[in-house]
C-alpha cells in the first residue's frame, strides 16, 4: 500500500489516502469522489498529468478548475 | 511516467479526447495555436483595435488578459486595456480584485474598475436583498448578468474600446447552451457564437470570446503554469444555480466519454448555423435605444433599466433612488 496526502489549495480540505501500489493520481481522486476533470494536479510541487503513478508520502495539491470567470 | 506525445518529456496534461499528452512547453504551444486559430477563424480582431479585456480576477480572465497582452506584442496596432466590474459581493470580490491588481501590475496594463455601487447606487448583495423583499422572481445570477453586461458595454465604450474580449471558455458556452435548451430559449442560443452580432447600434461594442474552443481545464492549467492562478474563492451565489449542477454532470460525462464537450460545441455551432437565416434578421431588426438611458435595447427599455424600475432603485428619468431598505445589509453598512 502507498500513503499520500491530498490537499485542495486555499481551503482546509485535506486527506490522507491509502491506495494500492502502482495506483495513479486518478485512482486517489476517485477514492475521494473527486473528478479529475475538475482539478489541476501538482505532485510534490510539480504539475503532473492525473495518469501519473503515486509514490509513498507524495503531497498532492489540487487546483480547482471550476472557479468562475 | 506519462510522456509528452511530441518530445517524450514528462506530461503536464493529457487530452483523452485528442489522444495526446503534452509537456509544459508543448501544452503552451498547443494552447497558443488553438487560441490563435479561433481568433483567425472567427475574424475576432482586425489589425487596429483597442481591445477591452473583461476581467473578474478569476483564473480564466487573468489567463485571457495575460495571453492577449503577450499576443499584442506581435501586433503593433493593438492596445489592450482591462476592465473589471465590481458587483460588490462580500467576501468574494475583494479577494479577486487583489489578484487582478497583482497581474495587471505585472503586465503593466491600463485598467479601470467600475462598481455597481457607484453606477447603480447599490451593490449586488443589496440588490439581491431588495429583490427578495419585493418578491421579484429573479435569480441572483440574473441581476448580476444583466447589470454586468450593461456596465461592461458602457465602460468599454468610455475607455475607447473597439471590441470587448471576454474569457468565456468552451465549458461556459456549452453549459449556457444546455441551460437554454431546457428553457426553450433559442434566441439566446443563436447569440452563443464566438462573436456577438454587429448589431448596428452606435453604442454597442462588439464582443468576442477568444477562449471559445479552450476547455476550462486548459485555461486553468495555463493560469497555473504562468503563476496567474488566483486564491481559490467561489462566488457565494454560484452553488444555487442550475449551471453549477450542469457543470458537474457534463464533467462526469466527459470523464466517462472523452470528447463529449467538443461534440456539444459542434452541436451548438451547427444549430446556430441552421437557425442563422431565420433569426439574424429578427434580432438585428429589434435593436433599439432604451428610452431612459439610451443604451442598446431589444424593447423600449433595456433590461438593466427594467430591473432598476422593478427594484425601485431608479426613477423613470434615470435618477438613482437612494435609501432603499436593504435590511440587515443596510445596518451593517451604516455601522
Ligand atoms: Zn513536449
Ligand atoms: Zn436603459
Amino acid at each position: 500500500m502507498v500513503r499520500v496526502k491530498v490537499k485542495i489549495i486555499d481551503t482546509d480540505q485535506e486527506w490522507l489516502v491509502e491506495v494500492e501500489n502502482g495506483a495513479r493520481i486518478r485512482d486517489v481522486l476517485e477514492k475521494l469522489d473527486l473528478n479529475p476533470e475538475e482539478y489541476i494536479v501538482s505532485r510534490n510541487g510539480e504539475v503532473v498529468a492525473e495518469d501519473e503513478e503515486v509514490g509513498e508520502d507524495d503531497l498532492i495539491i489540487l487546483y480547482p478548475v471550476v472557479s468562475g470567470g | 511516467m506519462v510522456n509528452c506525445s511530441f518530445c517524450g518529456r514528462k506530461a503536464v496534461y493529457v487530452s483523452k479526447a485528442l489522444g495526446r499528452a503534452y509537456c509544459k512547453k508543448h501544452f503552451l504551444e498547443y494552447f497558443d495555436k488553438k487560441v490563435r486559430r479561433t481568433i483567425r477563424k472567427y475574424k475576432m480582431f482586425s489589425e487596429k483595435e483597442t481591445i477591452i479585456v473583461a476581467v473578474s480576477g478569476g483564473k480564466d480572465s487573468l489567463a485571457l488578459l495575460h495571453y492577449l497582452v503577450k499576443l499584442s506584442k506581435r501586433v503593433p496596432g493593438w492596445t489592450i486595456k482591462a476592465l473589471l466590474v465590481d458587483e460588490g459581493i462580500k467576501g468574494y470580490r475583494e479577494t479577486t480584485i487583489k489578484d487582478f491588481l497583482r497581474v495587471a501590475e505585472e503586465l503593466s496594463v491600463e485598467y479601470r474598475i467600475v462598481r455597481f455601487r457607484d453606477e447603480l447606487g447599490y451593490s449586488l448583495d443589496e440588490i439581491i436583498e431588495i429583490g427578495r423583499r419585493k418578491k421579484l422572481p429573479y435569480h441572483p445570477c440574473s441581476y448580476c448578468g444583466v447589470f454586468r453586461r450593461y456596465l461592461l458595454n458602457k465602460a468599454a465604450r468610455e475607455m475607447g474600446g473597439t471590441v470587448i474580449a471576454t474569457a468565456h471558455n468552451l465549458d461556459d458556452v456549452i453549459q449556457t447552451y444546455l441551460m437554454n435548451i431546457v428553457k426553450n430559449s433559442w434566441e439566446k442560443i443563436v447569440r452563443l457564437g464566438p462573436v456577438s452580432g454587429t448589431a448596428g447600434h452606435p453604442r454597442f461594442i462588439r464582443k468576442v470570446k477568444p477562449f471559445y474552443e479552450i476547455l476550462e481545464k486548459e485555461s486553468a492549467l495555463y493560469a497555473v503554469l504562468n503563476n496567474l492562478y488566483p486564491r481559490f474563492v467561489e462566488c457565494p451565489y454560484a452553488q444555487q444555480s442550475i449551471r453549477w449542477h450542469l457543470r458537474k454532470y457534463i464533467n462526469k460525462l466527459e470523464e466517462m466519454y472523452p470528447g463529449t464537450k467538443y461534440s456539444m460545441l459542434r452541436s451548438l455551432l451547427r444549430i446556430i448555423q441552421l437557425l442563422e437565416d431565420k433569426t439574424n434578421k429578427i434580432i438585428e431588426g429589434e435593436i433599439r435605444s432604451c428610452h431612459i438611458c439610451g443604451e442598446p435595447a431589444s424593447h423600449d427599455l433595456c433590461r438593466a433599466c427594467t430591473y432598476r424600475l422593478e427594484l425601485e432603485i431608479m426613477d423613470e428619468n434615470g435618477n438613482i433612488i437612494k435609501n432603499m431598505d436593504t435590511g440587515a445589509l443596510g445596518n451593517q453598512l451604516s455601522i
